[in-house]
C-alpha cells in the first residue's frame, strides 16, 4: 500500500526536487526557491586572483611616523606602490609575511591621511588613485548561488576583505581630508573610474557596498563635473535592472545616495529629474525583490513630493498602474508607501487622485489576505488622512461604503471586522445623513439582488417542471403507440388464425 | 374600511403610549447633571445612543430594534440613578434585549460579539446580570409603543388614501430622521404620537402636498393633539433636522476607538520608512554642470579618460574662478567657506567624520 506522504516522481529540473516541508513561518504555499539547495556552499568566495607576472617580495619599510619630514612624501609613495601588490586570500597560508606587510602599510597610510596635515601633495594623487584602482577594480565572481535570495541566504563575503577594507578606508579618508583638492583629483577620478566604481555595487558583500555608498556620495558631492555622468550611469543600472536582468545587489545603496541628492534638488525641479522619477523610480516598484530596497525607494519618492507637489499625481497614478495583483507581501509594502505619501500630500493634489486611489483601497479592504485588509483599514487611524477624508467625505464615502458593509458580513478574520466597525463608526460621526442615505440605497440594492436571485431560481424551477412534463408526455405517447401496435398485431394474428380455421 | 381599522389602532396605541413614557423628572435630572460627575449626563446619554445606532447599523438590525433599545434605556435611566461607568453596560444590555425581542432568532448576535465589537470593558456575565436587572425594573414590558409605531401607522394611513399615489412619503427617510431625533435626550420627553406627527408634518411640508397635509390634520384631530404641543415639538424637530442635513462634516472623536491590528501588521508599522538617512544632503547648484550635461553625451565611457580635460567639469571648484571674488552665494547653503584660499573644502560640520569612525569599527554591516 502506498504511503500517502510519498511525493510524486518529478523530473530533476522540476521545482519540487529536494523539496522539504516549509516551516510555519512561510505564509504562502509556494516552496521557497532557496529550499532547493541541498549541497553545502563554500563560505567564502573571492574575486579572481590575478597572478602577477613576477611575484614581488615585499620588504618592510620604515614607519611613516619615524620618517624625517624631507623623506615623508617619498616613503609615502613607496608604501603606496607596495600596496599595489595583490595577494591570494583563498589560500589561507600563502605568503603570510607579505600579507602582513601590506596590511601594516595600508594601516599606516590610513592613519597618516586621517590625522596629519600637508600629506596630500600633488604627485601623490596619481599614485593613490592607482593603488586604489588596482586593489578594488576586479571582476566580481559569478554568484555561487544563482537563486540568491537576499532575505534568506547569507551573502558571499569577500575573502580579501582584510586588505580591501583598509583600501576603502584609505580612499574614504583621502576624499574627506581637509587637504583634498577636487581640482587635482578630477584628473584621475574620471568617468572611467566612476563607471568601474558603480559596477562594484553589484558585490554581494554588504560591507563593501556600504563603503562604496559613502565613497560615491563624497565623490558626487565634491567632483561636480562628474555629477551628470554619475546620474546617467545610475539610471542605466536601474533600467537594466528593471527591464533586463532583475539582478543587482546594490540598488538599496544607490537609492540611499539618490535620496540625499533628491533632498538637495534646486527648485524649480529640472525636467531631467522629473523624467527620472517617472521613467526609473516608479517602474522600480515592479521589481520582484522590492522588499530589499523598498524603504529607500519610498524615501526617494516622498522627497520628490516634498520638493515639488505637482509630481504627486504622476506618482500615485504610477503606483496604481503597477499595483501588485498576486503578491500580497508587495501589496502591503505599497500600502505602506501610500500612507507615507498621503502623510505629506497637499489637499489640492489629494482631490485630483482621490477617486482612483480609494477605489484601490476599497479593493484592498476586500482582499482575503488579512494583512492587506488590515493595512488598508489602518489608514483611518491616521489623523491627517482622516482630515483629508473628512473634507472630501461626499466623494469618498460612497466609494468604500459598499465594500465595508459587505466585508463586515463575509470576512473570516475577526480583527478585520472590528476595524471595519471603527471605520464605519468614524464615517457615521463625520456625516450621519450621507451615511444614512448610503445605508438606505445599499439596502435597496441588496433587496434587488435578492429578488433577482429568487426570480432566477424560479425560472430554473419552471424550466425543470416543463422538462418533467414533456418527458412525461413523451413516455405516455410512446406507451400509447406501443399499446396500439400490440393490439394491431393481436388482431392481425387473430384474423390469420380464423382465416386458417375456415379453410 | 382599511382606514377605519388603522384609526382604531391609532386610538388604542395612544392609550398605551403613556405606559412606556420615561418619567419626565427623571429625564430632567439627567439633563441637569454636569458632565464629568458621577451620574449620567445628557451628553453621556446622547453619546451612548449614538454608539447604539452604530452597532445597530453595523449588525444590520432594524430601526425598530434601535428605537426599542433607546426606549428601554430612557425608561431605566429615568427611574434609577445610574453611575456613568455603568452606562455602557446598561445600553448594550438594552440593545441585546431589544434584539432578542425584535429580530429573528438566527440574526441575534451573541453577547460576546456585541462586547467585542463595541470595545467594551465588561464581561459576558456582567452583561447578563445587567439584563436581568433591566428586565426586572421595567417589569418585562418590552413591547413598547414608540414613535416608530405611530410613524408606521401614519404612513399606512397616508398610503391607504387612494387619492394621493403621486405624493410619495418615504418611510425609510422618516425612520432615519426619527433616529436622528432620538439621539438627543430632549425628544425622549415628547409623547411618541406627537413626535411622530411632527416629523410627518415637516416632511409633508417639504413635499408640499395639500392632500397629505389634510390627512395629517385629520390624524391630529382624531388623536386630539393640541396645536400648542405640536407647534412646540415641531420647532425642536425642525432645528434638529437642519443640523442633521447640513452638508458639513463633523470631526469625528478619534480617541474613543481602539485600533487593534495583528502582530505582523504591527511589526510592519513600526519599521518606519522615515528613518533618518545617514547620508547628508548634497545640494544641487543652480549653475551646476549646465555644460557638462551636453559634453558628457559625446564622451564614450571607454578607453581614454578624456573627461578630465574637456568642458564636462569646467567648474571643478565650488566657485568658478570668475566668481571667486564675489560674495558667497546664499543659496548654496554652505556657511563657512573661506574665499581667500585657493581651494575649497566642505566644512566638517556636516558630520562626515562621525560616519567614517563608525565604519572603522564595523565588521559585517547588514
Amino acid at each position: 500500500m502506498e504511503t500517502p506522504t510519498k511525493l510524486p516522481p518529478s523530473s530533476p529540473s522540476s521545482p519540487t526536487t529536494g523539496f522539504s516541508v516549509p516551516s510555519a513561518e512561510k505564509v504562502d504555499g509556494f516552496p521557497r526557491r532557496s529550499m532547493r539547495r541541498a549541497r553545502q556552499r563554500r563560505s567564502h568566495s573571492s574575486s579572481q586572483f590575478r597572478y602577477q607576472s613576477s611575484q614581488v617580495e615585499l620588504t618592510p619599510l620604515p614607519l611613516l611616523k619615524d620618517a624625517p619630514v624631507a623623506e615623508l612624501h617619498d616613503l609615502f609613495c613607496k608604501k603606496l606602490q607596495q600596496c599595489c601588490v595583490l595577494f591570494d586570500f583563498l589560500d589561507c597560508v600563502a605568503d603570510l609575511k607579505g600579507k602582513e606587510i601590506k596590511r601594516a602599510a595600508l594601516n599606516e597610510l590610513v592613519e597618516s591621511v586621517a590625522t596629519s596635515r600637508g600629506v596630500l601633495i600633488e604627485p601623490l594623487y596619481p599614485e593613490a588613485i592607482k593603488m586604489i584602482s588596482v586593489n578594488i577594480f576586479r571582476t566580481l565572481p559569478p554568484s555561487e548561488n544563482p537563486e540568491f535570495d537576499p532575505e534568506e541566504d547569507e551573502p558571499a563575503l569577500e575573502a580579501s576583505w582584510p586588505h580591501l577594507q583598509l583600501v576603502y578606508e584609505f580612499f574614504l579618508r583621502f576624499l574627506e581630508s581637509p587637504d583634498f583638492q577636487p581640482s587635482l583629483a578630477k584628473r584621475y577620478v574620471d568617468q572611467k573610474f566612476v563607471l568601474q566604481l558603480l559596477e562594484l555595487f553589484d558585490s554581494e558583500d554588504p560591507r563593501e557596498r556600504e563603503y562604496l555608498k559613502t565613497i560615491l556620495h563624497r565623490v558626487y558631492g565634491k567632483l561636480l563635473g562628474l555629477r551628470a555622468y554619475i546620474r546617467k550611469q545610475i539610471n542605466n543600472i536601474f533600467l537594466r535592472f528593471i527591464y533586463e536582468t532583475e539582478r543587482f545587489n546594490g540598488v538599496a545603496e544607490l537609492l540611499e545616495i539618490l535620496g540625499s541628492i533628491i533632498n538637495g534638488f534646486a527648485l524649480p525641479l529640472k525636467s531631467e529629474h522629473k523624467q527620472f522619477l517617472v521613467r526609473v523610480l516608479i517602474p522600480l516598484h515592479t521589481a520582484k525583490s522590492l522588499s530589499i530596497f523598498h524603504a529607500q525607494l519610498a524615501y526617494c519618492v516622498v522627497q520628490f513630493m516634498e520638493k515639488d507637489a505637482t509630481v504627486t499625481e504622476h506618482i500615485i497614478r504610477g503606483l496604481l498602474r503597477y499595483w501588485p495583483k498576486t503578491c500580497t507581501q508587495k501589496e502591503v509594502m505599497f500600502l505602506g508607501e501610500i500612507e507615507e505619501i498621503l502623510d505629506v500630500i497637499e489637499p489640492s493634489q489629494f482631490i485630483r487622485v482621490q477617486e482612483p486611489l480609494f477605489k484601490q483601497i476599497s479593493a484592498c479592504i476586500s482582499s482575503p489576505h488579512f494583512q492587506v485588509a488590515e493595512r488598508a483599514l489602518y489608514f483611518w487611524n491616521n489623523e491627517y488622512i482622516l482630515s483629508l477624508i473628512e473634507e472630501n467625505c461626499q466623494v469618498i464615502l460612497p466609494l468604500v461604503f459598499g465594500t465595508l458593509y459587505r466585508v463586515s458580513k463575509e470576512h473570516w478574520n475577526q480583527t478585520i471586522i472590528s476595524l471595519i466597525y471603527n471605520v464605519l463608526k468614524t464615517f457615521m460621526e463625520m456625516n450621519s445623513k450621507l451615511f444614512d442615505d448610503l445605508t438606505a440605497s445599499y439596502k435597496v440594492e441588496k433587496q434587488k439582488e435578492l429578488k433577482k436571485e429568487r426570480e432566477r431560481n424560479e425560472l430554473w424551477r419552471n424550466l425543470e417542471d416543463l422538462h418533467e412534463r414533456r418527458l412525461q408526455s413523451l413516455t405516455e405517447a410512446s406507451r400509447n403507440q406501443k399499446n396500439l401496435q400490440e393490439r394491431e398485431n393481436t388482431t392481425k394474428s387473430q384474423s390469420e388464425t380464423s382465416a386458417a380455421n375456415t379453410t | 374600511m382599511e382606514v377605519f381599522k388603522l384609526l382604531k389602532e391609532l386610538k388604542s396605541n395612544l392609550e398605551l403610549e403613556v405606559h412606556y413614557l420615561p418619567k419626565e423628572n427623571g429625564l430632567s435630572l439627567i439633563e441637569s447633571t454636569t458632565i464629568g460627575g458621577n451620574g449620567v449626563s445628557a451628553k453621556g446619554r446622547d453619546d451612548q445612543v449614538e454608539d447604539l445606532w452604530s452597532l445597530t447599523s453595523f449588525f444590520g438590525y432594524s430601526t425598530q430594534t434601535f428605537v426599542l433599545a433607546v426606549n428601554l434605556l430612557d425608561r431605566f435611566l429615568a427611574m434609577m440613578k445610574v453611575q456613568s461607568k455603568h452606562l455602557a453596560c446598561l445600553s448594550i444590555g438594552c440593545l441585546h434585549i431589544a434584539v432578542r425581542v425584535t429580530e429573528d432568532e438566527c440574526n441575534v448576535s451573541s453577547s460576546h460579539e456585541l462586547i467585542r465589537i463595541s470595545q467594551s470593558k465588561f464581561t459576558v456575565s456582567d452583561l447578563s446580570r445587567m439584563e436581568k436587572i433591566i428586565s426586572e425594573k421595567l417589569n418585562f414590558q418590552f413591547k413598547a409603543v414608540t414613535a416608530l409605531t405611530f410613524l408606521h401607522l401614519y404612513h399606512a394611513i397616508a398610503l391607504s388614501h387612494k387619492s394621493n399615489r403621486k405624493d410619495f412619503l418615504n418611510l425609510e427617510k422618516l425612520e432615519a430622521q426619527l433616529k436622528a431625533c432620538l439621539c438627543r435626550i430632549v425628544f425622549s420627553k415628547a409623547k411618541p404620537s406627537v413626535l411622530a406627527l411632527s416629523l410627518l408634518m415637516l416632511e409633508i411640508e417639504a413635499l408640499q402636498s395639500a392632500d397629505l397635509l389634510e390627512i395629517a390634520h385629520r390624524i391630529q384631530a382624531h388623536l386630539k393633539i393640541s396645536k400648542a404641543d405640536l407647534a412646540h415639538w415641531r420647532g425642536l424637530v425642525d432645528q434638529c433636522m437642519r443640523e442633521y442635513s447640513s452638508p458639513e462634516c463633523a470631526k469625528p472623536d478619534h480617541k474613543k476607538l481602539m485600533w487593534i491590528v495583528s502582530r505582523r501588521t504591527a511589526q510592519n508599522l513600526h519599521s518606519n520608512y522615515r528613518c533618518i538617512p545617514e547620508l547628508p544632503t548634497i545640494p544641487e547648484g543652480a549653475w551646476d554642470e549646465s555644460e557638462s550635461e551636453d559634453s558628457s553625451e559625446d564622451l564614450s565611457s571607454g578607453e581614454e579618460s578624456l573627461s578630465s580635460s574637456l568642458g564636462s567639469d569646467a567648474e571643478g571648484l565650488y566657485f568658478p574662478s570668475n566668481f571667486r571674488s564675489r560674495a558667497c552665494r546664499p543659496y548654496l547653503g554652505f556657511k563657512n567657506i573661506s574665499l581667500t584660499s585657493n581651494w575649497f573644502s566642505v566644512p566638517n560640520n556636516l558630520n562626515y567624520t562621525t560616519h567614517t569612525q563608525k565604519m572603522a569599527n564595523s565588521q559585517h554591516v547588514l
